[in-house]
């Protein structure tokens, strides 16, 4: 029988197999008789290739470059722009971008040979970071200005109304990359079939982004490839576009061999050669009236792009779309510019944009209250947006916004009221506070304008019943999610529900497992066809129904103008950390972390839950001790002992709370949650530091020695801006 | 698959014999080496020279007190050995319990935190501070050597080519002092390499002028950083805030940290002031930390000899 409520928590369908090991990741495939490839990569930021001298290389071994693409195959990878090529000819624009793959049986002999490869480069002065970017350090090689893409934002009436603003400050908030070390680094494999067909195998999010990125390298239709994926030991976003990086040279080495290709990176190769999220630097300049009221804002939003554009444009969107975080400001303006400079490009991390303007936002306001003397919360709290308010689109809230509910939860939980007047500033002891939200699914009408979602359900005779979809179980939980709404619907145990890992020829095309979409659109398609079933479940012995996404009408967007209802369904999150500091080693000791989301109905509450934590400490590593350096376009920290991921020490056990907000066009009211919980921690913790210390902190990670500076030289919380 | 050529002696006589004869390279816990060594995934780690294992060797696992009382630990006992054993003095037990995480303090041994040689290394911090030696045996007999001079920079030893290190022998323990502190400031609370970590020790003479007092640095320069000229500036004397500044400017000048300077300074200057401004006033605590609410503060935990 099915329990009454689906919240309630059941075991996870993957749990088992995870666990003692039987799961089956890309490396544990046994293709006999295979290949093994290694990258050559450039070793150098920015420069032109003269020569690439290679060892005598043995029977059965190859090199495989842009040139064994075949006539007619086109030399790049499609993930939304196509500028990223597969492989570089003759200039290179970051460190690690790929030369060429080297091929053989042997995986010793392999790296032997890899070690005689020499590269002759005739090198170019890069730019690494926004501001060399920006100056066209080296010359510009995007466009005449090393603007990728751009775009322009603007709600009521800026210009007049500063124009008529009593005091007028101007800030900077700076967040730097992140690597997102899931647990499985990347991996692939292609295999030749007959009449030209090929299969890969990958560790990937999206199968039907790969067939459609690497289909073009051989000319051939993307039906043509099929992609399996394999278990998938985390991905974070950066599973979605980056496996194309592996998997385009593969289809190309099968191509020219004949034979099974497989290439696994290790822990090393996987961080200091794979995509990051945009490090970002937001300009804000504030309007005030006498009282302090914010009566104009307009923010600059830079993201380091990199070397190439591929996904950045929509990552860079999804950030100025949530420069305005939880408020509602009268008159704003913003303007998003996607910098091209010579580091690995930047592509999606669990967020995709949003939380480094969230960052901004969310620091700036607490900076404006402080400066005024007024408490943040106070202050924030004028500006709470509330159904029916305008976005930064100029798009309305459609759902109701549960803010003022959820802040009692958390103050509640953390007695933030007490503490913030107990600890006051720069005491040692502070509390902070953040306000977040996430824009669930595509933006706009892109659900239906650009993805066009489809569903199939398949039920036997044996009474069990297949959906046939391609979104991805990664560790989040979704082998769990879409059974358990489809056997819910059903009223048939969820054990008689199959949902496999995807491939690409056997299931229809739902879209990408990113943008907190899968539960929010994949569950309701998946809830309809179930629906469609139940009638006919008894009656049929074996029958198929398939459903497609219908976008609610009234809703409109122009994704030319950026203007409209970007998102129906967003989640909404109150963050709370309290924080100690060592008056001798500037240690922060963190001392509780609470929160509550709105993610309208719990598919699942464990699941949710350990979204939760997950997401969370994943943002306080963001803001604390996750620092990674790019020195001339090398990444400086490239293992677990350097790049800081905190662990369960660092960070408290978490007060959670939820509260209950059904969203009308979801799975029995779920909304998108998975990055949402991101979004809001680092927030949190930099406002609670900032307090302990006394000092302004603009910008992140704050790792202990930086905290250390900002007690020795930095600003008083209070300054004026 | 490449091929490393290794020894397996059963008897510390055999290993040594071994050594005499051929240029190998001891390796025990594998922490660091097999790291170091590493090749790409599937691989095995390449050596260019061949590998002794001497990670089983029963003469190099004991921890025991000799006839002079003092603490004496076989090099190949594990970081954990050392942690859960109450023989051993406090200082060292505190770093070795923090070091890296559960697995790796499972395999890595004394004897390699020491040979690796780094300024980074957990366990010189606390063996500069106790005075400790290391036993240096080959076939042609034993020798003595202080740590501190052991160890001549970076990843350079005063090693002859047929030695192995057998012993670590530790003369003095917290029992010799009145206060004691070890705070290391990791890259993250666990599983974490040291951005800075300072041991001292104090003892008070009956007319409360200082009869000892001890610090090394960890991480802030090419080795441990340990000065008995500095610790002399206030042995003899009663503690004075003056003095105490004339040790941290005079520690100050010991220390050359290259990374974060102003960080690994400050946090010195810190902990040495804190340490002994709170030991003047003669707490109950014999354990003292870098602020009060700091968990490990208190009694440190009986020796049992």
């Amino acid at each position: 029988m099915v329990a009454e409520d689906i919240s309630k928590a059941v075991r996870r369908v993957d749990a088992v197999a995870k666990s003692n090991g039987t799961a089956k990741y890309v490396p544990d495939y046994d293709f006999g008789d295979c290949l093994w490839a290694r990258m050559i990569r450039s070793s150098i930021p920015r420069g032109k290739i003269l020569n690439i001298n290679l060892p005598e290389l043995p029977e059965g071994y190859t090199f495989v470059s842009y040139k064994d693409i075949p006539e007619g195959g086109k030399n790049y990878l499609h993930m939304i722009a196509t500028d990223w090529k597969c492989f570089a000819e003759d200039e290179v624009r970051y460190v690690g971008e790929t030369i060429g793959l080297l091929v053989g049986p042997d995986k010793t002999k392999l790296e032997d040979l890899l070690e005689q490869v020499k590269v002759d480069y005739e090198e170019m002065e890069a730019a690494t970071t926004i501001d060399e970017g920006v100056a066209c350090k080296g010359g510009a090689f995007v466009n005449d200005n090393n603007i990728h893409c751009h775009l322009k934002l603007e709600v009521g009436k800026p210009d007049e109304a500063f124009a008529k603003a009593a005091k007028i400050v101007e800030e900077t908030i700076e967040t730097g990359f992140q690597e997102h070390i899931y647990l499985e680094t990347n991996g692939a494999c292609c295999v030749p079939e007959k009449n030209g067909e090929y299969t890969v195998y990958a560790s990937a999010q999206c199968p039907f982004y790969i067939r459609k990125s690497i289909a073009p390298l051989l000319n051939i239709s993307p039906e043509k490839i099929t992609v399996k994926q394999t278990t998938t030991g985390g991905a974070f976003g950066g599973k979605e576009h980056f496996p194309d990086v592996l998997c385009g040279p593969l289809l190309v080495a099968a191509h020219k061999t004949g034979k099974t290709v497989k290439m696994i990176f290790d822990r090393e190769e996987d961080v200091e050669f794979s995509v990051k999220r945009h490090p970002s630097k937001v300009v804000f300049k504030t309007g005030l009236d006498e009282n302090g009221n914010i009566v104009a804002m307009d923010s600059k939003v830079y993201y380091n792009v990199g070397g190439y554009l591929a996904s950045s444009f929509v990552v860079l969107q999804r950030g100025c779309f949530h420069v305005t975080g939880c408020y509602e400001f009268p008159n704003f303006r913003t303007e998003g510019f996607g910098v091209a400079t010579n580091t690995f490009p930047s592509c999606a991390f669990r967020g995709f944009g949003a939380p480094q303007t969230l960052f901004a936002i969310e620091t700036h306001m607490c900076h404006l209250a402080e400066m005024q003397g007024l408490d943040p919360l106070e202050y924030k709290r004028r500006y709470f947006i509330k159904q029916g308010g305008i976005t930064s689109t100029n798009g309305k809230i459609v759902e109701r916004v549960m803010i003022p509910e959820m802040l009692d939860q958390v103050l509640k939980a953390s007695d933030y009221e007490r503490k913030i007047k107990e600890y006051g500033t720069g005491k040692g002891k502070g509390i902070g506070i953040s306000f977040y939200n996430h824009g669930g699914a595509f933006t706009g009408n892109g659900e239906q304008a650009i993805i066009k979602g489809k569903c199939k359900l398949r039920k036997y005779k044996d009474g069990t019943v297949e959906i046939l979809c391609g979104q991805t179980e990664m560790g989040q939980g979704f082998h769990t999610i879409l059974p358990k709404i489809a056997a819910h619907v059903l009223e048939i145990p969820i054990e008689k529900v199959i949902f496999d890992d995807p491939n690409t020829s056997r299931v229809p095309d739902s879209g990408p497992t990113a943008a907190s979409r899968s539960t929010m659109i994949v569950g309701e398609l998946v809830e309809r066809a179930a629906t469609l079933m139940k009638p006919r479940y008894d009656k049929e012995e074996e029958f198929e129904v398939m459903t497609e996404y219908e976008h609610p009408e009234g809703y409109p967007w122009d994704q030319s103008t950026f203007q409209g209802y970007a998102y129906l369904g967003y989640g909404w999150g109150v963050c709370a950390v309290e924080v100690e500091v060592d008056p001798c080693t500037a240690e922060i000791t963190t001392k509780g972390v609470w929160s509550s989301h709105d993610c309208g109905h719990l598919i699942d509450e464990k699941i949710v839950h350990g979204q939760v934590n997950g997401g969370i400490l994943q943002g306080l590593g963001w803001g604390s001790t996750e620092v990674l350096e790019n020195v001339k376009g090398h990444f400086k920290q490239t293992s677990i002992s350097s790049y800081i991921v905190p662990t369960s020490m660092d960070f408290p056990k978490q007060g959670v709370y939820f509260v209950e907000n059904p969203y009308e066009w979801g799975p029995f009211g779920a909304k998108g949650m998975g990055e949402l919980v991101f979004n809001g921690s680092a927030a949190a913790y930099i406002d609670a530091v900032s307090r302990a210390i006394g000092k302004r902190i603009c910008s992140i990670p704050c790792p202990t020695e930086t905290v250390m500076n900002y007690m020795l030289n930095g600003k008083d919380i209070k300054e004026a801006l | 698959m490449e091929e490393v050529k290794c020894y397996m002696p059963s008897t510390l006589i055999e290993a040594l014999e071994i050594k005499s004869k051929v240029d190998c390279i001891p390796l025990a816990g594998g922490s660091d080496l097999m790291v170091a060594h590493k090749r790409t995934l599937g691989l095995t780690p390449k050596f260019d020279k061949p590998v002794m294992i001497i990670r089983n060797l029963p003469e190099l696992r004991k921890i025991y007190i000799n006839e002079k009382g003092e603490c004496v630990i076989g090099s190949g006992c594990t970081s954990t050995e050392i942690a859960e054993n109450t023989l051993c003095p406090w200082h060292l037990r505190q770093a070795a319990s923090r070091m890296g995480a559960i697995g790796l303090r499972n395999s890595a041994t004394i004897g390699g935190n020491i040979a690796n040689a780094s300024p980074k290394g957990d366990t010189p911090g606390p063996l500069y501070l106790l005075d400790a030696r290391v036993k240096l045996s080959s076939v042609n007999g034993e020798r003595e050597e202080l740590v501190s001079d052991f160890i001549v920079k970076f990843r350079t030893l005063d090693l002859k080519s047929d030695e192995l290190i057998t012993e670590v022998i530790v003369p003095y323990s917290e029992d010799d002092f009145d206060y004691i502190f070890w705070h290391k400031v990791g890259t993250r609370k666990a599983n974490a390499i040291s951005k800075i970590t300072l041991s001292q020790a104090i003892k008070f003479a009956e007319d409360g002028t200082v009869a000892d007092y001890r610090v090394s640095a960890t991480a802030t320069g090419a080795k441990t950083n340990r000065s008995r000229d500095v610790e002399n500036i206030i042995i003899g004397k009663k503690i004075s805030a003056e003095l105490i500044e004339d040790v941290i400017k005079a520690f100050d000048g010991v220390i050359s940290p290259r990374a974060m300077p102003e960080f690994r300074r400050e946090a010195t200057r810190r902990m040495i002031r804190r340490f002994l401004s709170v030991a003047a006033t003669h707490p109950e605590n014999k354990v003292i930390d870098t602020y009060d609410d700091y968990h490990v503060t208190g009694q440190p935990e009986p020796r049992r000899k």
